[in-house]
């Protein structure tokens, strides 16, 4: 397949992913599909930014939520305190406090790995939920922050809900476009050399810590943009997004569509979300459907359905 | 805070330590025995909960309930352990997630199968009436949740440090692979030892039933609150769990008390300020990390 | 040789773990362009020493200075960027990484690893190739690391720590686990190396020891007996008493 022939096909891919409401309308459930279809892109954000962490730098967090709610959170609460809904403010707010959290937590995390790291995320992001959960003031507490406004940027505003889809499916393609362009920099090997042998990495002049520790601030920063996506779609925020419940849902996206790939977590994030919105209306056991697959993929296709597909292509090539 | 106030929130806390040393026992001896931290130890309290409710709604004894939870959740436990863990022997973090997938699927059933609505349990007859204490009426389920909680520490302790098995379990919190080239059968004292922390989850799960009730989360909190035990008592020992209880009850109950609305968010600082100066805890025995 | 010229100075370095004093107040000073071993019974610190030397232990007391400088306080990582390279006894490599790309991440790191918006140089593969040729790995560049034999493994190991254009290499017995072959081969590749390279050897060895060394320290439990030309230390009994006896023992 020719370099000419692949960007052809992706620019179309893209293409026809930014505009999905406008040539899906004539369907019966566009409108529903155009929901779901922006809460993936949201995940899958959310999804490659945890990857970055547990594909890419070995570093297994199980408190990413904290950044996806502290990011939803800003963006709500600067919208309703600041007065102003410009994408620009409310994101960039979005974005400001993700960072700054991911900076403290990650200060404070970046030095420990494996369990340890997990159990350590697992309790920092739970003193963020208790935070949000009982500054009720602020948060608005167990009921949630409310009546969000979708952004507006200059003068166009996207209260409409095709085009917040679009918002939402650009900023997607823009962070897979960044994320792949980072994988393949020096940065990104840099990353996996850490995941693959820290000490090694040492031995040769690396200051792992501050690799990790970016790479952990960046992955909050983009976590905090997912976050303002949901709490522009949704209008609503609540503690939840900052929960535990939302770090694990992360996780298993992660590794059920592949840690380390760019498209799995994408993937990962479809499925989970087809689970949990699609089969969830037609069965009452969506999450012990949800539970069972992630099981299936511990055990038997670890490498996740990108590990797997590729796996089975390799062997096909022979 | 008045004198009375003091000594009722000081009940208070060891009952609630008392609790959370029956919940976090079985936590940190599996993971001291298999350096995997269980963490659908939350789940198993919350279904040994709702199985006692249903053992008490059909035979009205809480007693029967006591012994027939726990005896579920070790039965749970020994399926589980051969069929998912022991598959993934060696992979420490991997069985970390599994345990992940096992908590969505028994939280999720026990909604099916007994609904998502709070429930309550009532205390024993004989335990459900007030003793007349210093500072007013006192609940007796409460002080008898102390007693059971000291009893059973007591009843481990002696397991773990008279009896063969106790041994062969200390032996194993040492060094699991040395016990195995010994000619230990690792396998089974694995799988007893993972149905073992089911079955104190599940005793847990009865016991504070009738004080914090059921209802869908309660999962996520027994979870959260046996993890801060167990790091901050140290993990992977019986020491370290009474340890960690014994310090985390009353200053959660305190805590609560003066702060109020961010009393979790200093546990878990606390938490997390012991993770990272001594993250074995304070009686704590590590030996790996991934 | 005087005391300035020394590219790796060690002074009365002290290691104590409970209450064992792995190095008891050893001192060595090696010089530009030379090449000393240090050899010594299983246990006399070696591994300790080099540990101390590349930061990856804090002494307990003493000394370490690279080029003059000292480097106690600095990190594993500050001092690979001094100009110190390490090959381990026990090779640490990156196991699902081509050798190519193993010897990739030793070669960015002097462009500085923080640029996250650029391309792989398209320089780099060729580079790291060159290298893979010149430690004898010609062909097997896209292997990665964990399907390489053992010997080609400790190959690698040289290459990573050659990818980083040291001032100064330690290498923690080259030749463990090596076939005679391999180890033959191994040994010329490291005698072939630039003369501008200094060297510290840890190694048991002790053809190795000889063919490459120009000076030896002979270490036991945790001092230093004996320090001078390979060819004096041959001959010196008390070495002989303490190591080569028990070297012949074993052997």
């Amino acid at each position: 397949m020719t370099r000419a022939l692949r960007f052809g096909l992706v620019a179309i891919a893209v293409a026809a992913l930014i505009t999905f409401p406008y040539w899906s309308a004539g369907w019966e459930s566009s409108r529903f599909a155009t929901t779901v279809l922006r809460d993936v892109l949201v995940f899958a954000i959310f999804a490659l930014s945890l990857d970055l962490l547990i594909g890419r730098a070995g570093m297994p967090s199980l408190g990413h939520a904290a950044f996806f709610g502290a990011g939803a959170y800003a963006a709500g609460i600067a919208s309703q305190r600041l007065g102003t809904d410009q994408l620009p403010i409310t994101m960039g707010a979005a974005i400001l406090v993700a960072t700054a959290l991911a900076l403290i937590i990650g200060a404070l995390v970046v030095r420990s790995e494996g369990i340890f790291f997990l159990m350590l995320t697992l309790a920092l992001a739970q003193i963020v939920f208790a935070i949000a959960f009982q500054w009720t003031s602020v948060t608005g507490g167990s009921n949630g922050l409310s009546g969000v406004g979708r952004p507006v940027i200059g003068g166009l505003d996207l209260t409409a809900a095709d085009r917040m889809y679009v918002l939402v499916a650009v900023v997607f393609i823009a962070v897979a476009l960044l994320l792949s362009r980072i994988v393949g920099s020096p940065y990104g090997r840099a990353l996996v050399g850490v995941r693959e042998n820290e000490r090694r990495m040492r031995a040769l002049g690396y200051d792992t810590t501050r690799l990790r520790l970016s790479a952990f601030v960046l992955a909050g920063a983009i976590a905090g943009v997912a976050g303002a996506l949901s709490a522009y779609s949704l209008r609503f925020v609540s503690a939840q997004d900052v929960g535990i419940a939302t770090s694990v849902r992360g996780f298993v996206m992660v590794l059920i569509g592949g840690a380390g790939s760019l498209f799995g977590p994408v993937l990962g994030a479809a499925v989970v979300m087809y689970i949990e919105r699609v089969l969830s209306s037609a069965i009452p056991v969506a999450e012990t459907v949800l539970g069972l697959v992630f099981v299936a993929f511990v055990l038997l296709a670890r490498q996740g359905i990108v590990g797997v597909g590729l796996a089975a292509w390799a062997r096909v090539r022979r | 805070m008045s004198a009375e106030l003091v000594f009722q929130q000081a009940l208070n806390g060891l009952s609630f330590g008392a609790l959370l040393f029956i919940l976090a026992a079985g936590l940190s001896l599996v993971f001291g025995m298999m350096d995997v931290v269980n963490l659908a130890h939350g789940a198993f309290y919350m279904l040994g909960a709702y199985v006692a409710l249903s053992v008490v709604q059909r035979t009205g004894s809480f007693w029967l309930a006591m012994v027939v939870a726990p005896l579920a959740l070790a039965a749970l436990g020994l399926v589980l352990e051969p069929l998912l863990l022991r598959r993934l022997r060696g992979r420490h973090l991997d069985q970390v997630l599994l345990t992940i997938g096992v908590s969505l699927v028994v939280v999720d059933q026990i909604g099916v199968v007994w609904g998502r609505e709070v429930r309550s349990l009532a205390a024993p007859a004989g335990l459900d009436g007030s003793v007349a204490l210093y500072g007013g009426d006192y609940p007796l389920y409460r002080l008898f949740v102390i007693g059971f909680g000291v009893a059973l520490a007591a009843l481990l302790s002696y397991v773990y440090s008279r009896t063969k098995v106790g041994m062969r379990i200390r032996a194993g919190v040492e060094d699991a692979e040395m016990l195995g080239a010994l000619g230990v059968d690792t396998d089974r004292l694995f799988a007893l030892t993972f149905a073992a922390g089911a079955a104190l989850a599940g005793l847990a799960g009865v016991v504070a039933a009738p004080v914090f009730g059921l209802q869908p989360g309660m999962d996520l909190d027994a979870l959260l609150y046996s993890l801060v035990v167990v790091v901050v008592g140290g993990l992977g020992t019986l020491g370290g769990a009474v340890a960690g209880s014994v310090l985390v009850g009353p200053a959660d109950t305190f805590g609560k008390v003066v702060f109020q609305e961010f009393a979790l968010a200093v546990i878990f600082a606390i938490v997390a300020l012991v993770l990272l100066l001594k993250p074995t805890g304070l009686l704590g025995r590590i030996r790996i990390a991934r | 040789m005087g005391e300035g010229a020394a590219l790796i100075e060690i002074r009365d370095l002290v290691r104590t773990f409970g209450g064992v004093r792995a190095l008891d107040g050893v001192s060595i000073a090696v010089a530009a362009g030379e090449r000393r071993a240090v050899i010594g019974p299983n246990g006399a610190g070696k591994t300790t020493l080099i540990n101390v030397i590349t930061g990856e232990i804090p002494p307990t007391a003493g000394v370490v200075r690279i080029a003059g400088e000292d480097v106690t306080m600095l990190r594993p990582w500050q001092r690979a960027r001094k100009g110190l390279a390490r090959m381990y006894q026990r090779n640490e490599l990156f196991p699902p990484l081509a050798a190519r790309d193993n010897v990739a991440l030793a070669l960015a790191v002097k462009a500085g690893p923080y640029r996250p918006l650029e391309r792989v140089p398209s320089t780099q593969p060729r580079a790291a190739d060159a290298l893979l040729e010149r430690v004898g790995l010609a062909g097997r560049e896209g292997i990665p690391a964990r399907e390489l034999s053992h010997g080609e493994r400790r190959q690698l190991e040289l290459a990573v720590a050659l990818a980083q254009a040291p001032r100064v290499l330690l290498l923690d017995e080259p030749t463990a686990g090596m076939s005679p072959a391999e180890t033959a081969r191994i040994t010329e590749l490291i005698a072939s190396l630039d003369r501008g390279l200094t060297m510290l050897i840890v190694e048991h060895d002790m053809d190795v020891v000889f063919r490459l060394a120009d000076r030896i320290a002979v270490l036991h439990e945790g001092r230093v007996i004996a320090d001078g030309p390979a060819a004096d230390v041959r001959g010196d009994v008390r070495v002989n008493e303490v190591y080569l006896g028990k070297a012949v023992a074993t052997a």
